[in-house]
């Protein structure tokens, strides 16, 4: 009796390990042709705790708000995300991506805040030919001059925004002066900025770069501001310190001298409601604001605020249109392979029903249009109302 | 130019005093009890967090004097809890205190981003005190104004309170030798925690008053740890005159310093210090060794 189950057991686990044998040959030698219960595991890598822990927040809302709205699937297949902390730098972004290339084996990696995280892990990246679609970090050079086929982006380049507003702003006065911490992103801002604005034939009167993650009081560079004699300021700060500094700049009395002008992070997401009144009538350029009237924001911004009881950021859309590309891209791709994934990104077209308006990929980048946003007061809160539109640009930097 | 340079030496005084409220907390502390307390920068979040949460993003005098008391017993109780929880390690090395405070400071931060979320949670000037003053063609904020006067006002009080009555005399005699102290028969458990109350509530009643210039968020604490440590190392353990020469000191080198040596303003503040150590290891108030 004893011996005979033993050998059914046997039996039925040997026919279990064929049967498991087979599916993944059909697994692996299916090519996206509508089989019935495909998965595909995707890794979000985002901030959960640190200085980018909120942006880490609404991103991660973005993304699940889009797999709630279309049935936990993209193109086609079934979704299992797995959740890996960011943190603040590449010294914990890095090992993330790690865990989830090689223990949770996901093929497909979404997020990414910061660039220097973004650079980081761009060798094991490709060694592992798997796809990476950062929905934030800002670097130029992550889809330029430092490119792989297997890394693409949903959001911006730092100094395409600062670009857009130099642009502008060189049609409306000749004397700026720029300011932005002493990193990569502000240099590449302040760089975006200073040759938009000189080309439309202003003059930049002066420039500053003060320490990152370690000012806490900018009256010296007000005072440099104010000195420098310049008919509006640039600025590209976000968190903390754009707090910090548009709070103080109307403190120091600069604001209504001065108009302060910036990339549209200075005035996005919780920062704003901290800024309060010392906000109000800061204009920023940005390629997307939760005012923008069209049917895909209108949807998304409904949805958004039911789900969160909060108005979406740029992040959270960004994100959203990280899951959107890959939805669009896993109808055609011919696997989950890098390679298989990045032709199909190639080959998406324009993004039509995005909440930020519709974009396309420029290389591996978002040509996208950008708009002038100016923070007014609606009801008991604050918003980036949209004045008009900057115009397209493509990939800057 | 001239006006430039008055600001920046205004400025540097309002910083420097508000360093001097939460710093001189530190130096007690560590003057007498001996114990490094790496908690003082989280107590400092603690009260910037009090401020917007009881005070509001607008506060009314009634808010923020209410917030002020908020602080204080917070202060109070989270004083006495450090000292009985450092008690124990009370003949144990700086390293092995400082482990436990700093286990204490990580505690504290990560209880207060998840009550008050990753946001920055901004407080403005009690009203009255939100405009600005203009003066010689140079416009100054009113409450960077009201903070000077105040810090003097504590930096005197706490002077003579220390030099001139009873108990500063015992504060002074602790920090000189805490064992003789101890031998005339002063229970050193309630020196201790009184010590401990006070630096405590120095450093939370800071956060309030540092508010609607820091703001209050996640990553905050470590800063203000780090300039107090820097001014109390300047000006020596357990001196209220070091603390508040070294806070005005470090208030300059952060506003004018930074006006003028823009470059080097990384550099300006631990130069500074190398300099004071190099020259007076003991810093610049520092008992003998």
């Amino acid at each position: 009796m004893s011996r005979r189950r033993v050998l059914g057991m046997l039996g039925a686990a040997g026919v279990g390990v064929v049967a498991a044998g087979c599916g993944s040959s059909v697994g692996s030698g299916n090519s996206g042709g509508g089989g019935g219960n495909r998965t595909v595991k995707v890794g979000l890598v985002v901030p959960q705790a640190g200085v980018y822990a909120a942006l880490g927040t609404d991103m991660k809302r973005g993304w699940d708000l889009w797999l709630e709205r279309h049935g936990n699937k993209l193109g086609g297949y079934s979704v299992t995300t797995v959740t890996a902390d960011e943190g603040e730098g590449p010294q914990t972004g890095v090992p993330a991506v790690q865990k989830l290339l090689q223990q949770d084996r996901v093929d497909v990696l979404v997020g990414i805040v910061n660039s220097a995280t973004a650079l980081g892990v761009k060798d094991m990246v490709v060694e592992a030919k798997k796809l990476l679609v950062i929905a934030n970090a800002g670097a130029g050079a992550i889809t330029g001059a430092g490119r792989t086929p297997y890394i693409w982006r949903t959001s911006f380049t730092n100094a395409q925004v600062a670009a857009a507003m130099g642009g502008f702003l060189a049609g409306t006065v000749k004397k700026a002066y720029a300011i932005a911490p002493d990193y990569a992103a502000g240099a590449e801002a302040i760089s975006g900025f200073s040759t938009a604005f000189t080309a439309g034939g202003g003059t930049v009167v002066g420039s500053s770069k003060p320490a990152f993650g370690k000012t806490q009081d900018y009256q010296p560079f007000l005072s440099r501001i104010r000195a420098a004699g310049g008919q509006a300021t640039f600025c590209f700060f976000s968190g903390a310190e754009a707090v910090s500094f548009v709070k103080q700049y109307a403190q120091f009395g600069l604001s209504p001298r001065v108009p302060l002008y910036g990339s549209g992070f200075l005035t996005e997401g919780g920062v704003l409601a901290a800024q309060g009144d010392a906000a109000v009538g800061v204009q920023t350029a940005l390629h997307y604001s939760t005012e923008l009237d069209n049917p895909a924001n209108k949807a998304f911004l409904a949805a958004y605020q039911a789900k969160n009881n909060q108005a979406p950021t740029v992040f959270a859309v960004q994100t959203w249109d990280a899951a959107n590309v890959l939805d669009r891209a896993l109808r055609t791709a011919t696997g989950l392979s890098g390679d298989a994934l990045a032709a199909a990104l190639g080959s998406v077209g324009s993004i039509d029903d995005s909440p930020r308006g519709a974009w396309s990929f420029d290389g591996q980048s978002p040509k996208q249009t950008f708009y002038l946003r100016r923070v007014e007061r609606s009801g008991d809160h604050l918003v980036n109302a949209v004045v008009r539109e900057l115009g397209v640009s493509g990939q800057v930097g | 130019m001239l006006d430039v340079g008055v600001v920046a030496v205004l400025n540097g005084l309002a910083i420097g005093f508000l360093l001097f409220v939460v710093a001189v907390g530190l130096s007690l502390v560590f003057g007498m009890m001996d114990v490094l307390n790496l908690a003082h920068g989280a107590l400092f979040l603690t009260g910037a967090y009090i401020a917007w949460s009881v005070a509001g993003q607008q506060p009314s005098w009634l808010g923020w004097l209410a917030a002020l008391a908020v602080a204080t017993a917070v202060g109070a109780v989270a004083g006495g809890g450090l000292s009985l929880l450092t008690g124990p390690l009370a003949d144990r090395t700086h390293l092995e205190q400082a482990l436990l405070t700093l286990g204490v400071a990580l505690v504290v931060a990560d209880l207060l981003s998840i009550l008050f979320g990753h946001d920055v949670r901004a407080v403005n000037p009690p009203a009255g005190l939100t405009g600005t003053v203009t003066a010689a063609g140079s416009t100054y904020p009113v409450y960077r104004l009201a903070l000077i006067g105040l810090g003097a006002a504590t930096a005197l009080a706490m002077h003579l309170a220390v030099e001139r009555t009873r108990l500063g005399a015992l504060v002074r005699a602790t920090v000189a030798d805490r064992e003789m102290v101890a031998a005339v028969g002063v229970d050193a458990r309630i020196v201790r925690a009184g010590v401990f109350v006070a630096g405590s509530v120095l450093a939370t009643t800071a956060g309030v008053l540092g508010s609607p210039i820091y703001n209050a968020g996640p990553g905050l604490d470590s800063t203000i740890l780090i300039l107090a440590l820097v001014v109390v190392v300047i000006g020596g353990l357990g001196s209220v005159r070091g603390a508040l020469v070294a806070a005005l000191l470090i208030g300059q080198i952060e506003s004018t310093g930074r006006a003028l040596l823009s470059d080097l303003a990384s550099f300006l503040l631990f130069g500074a210090l190398a300099v004071v150590l190099a020259v007076r290891p003991r810093g610049l108030f520092g008992g003998r060794a």
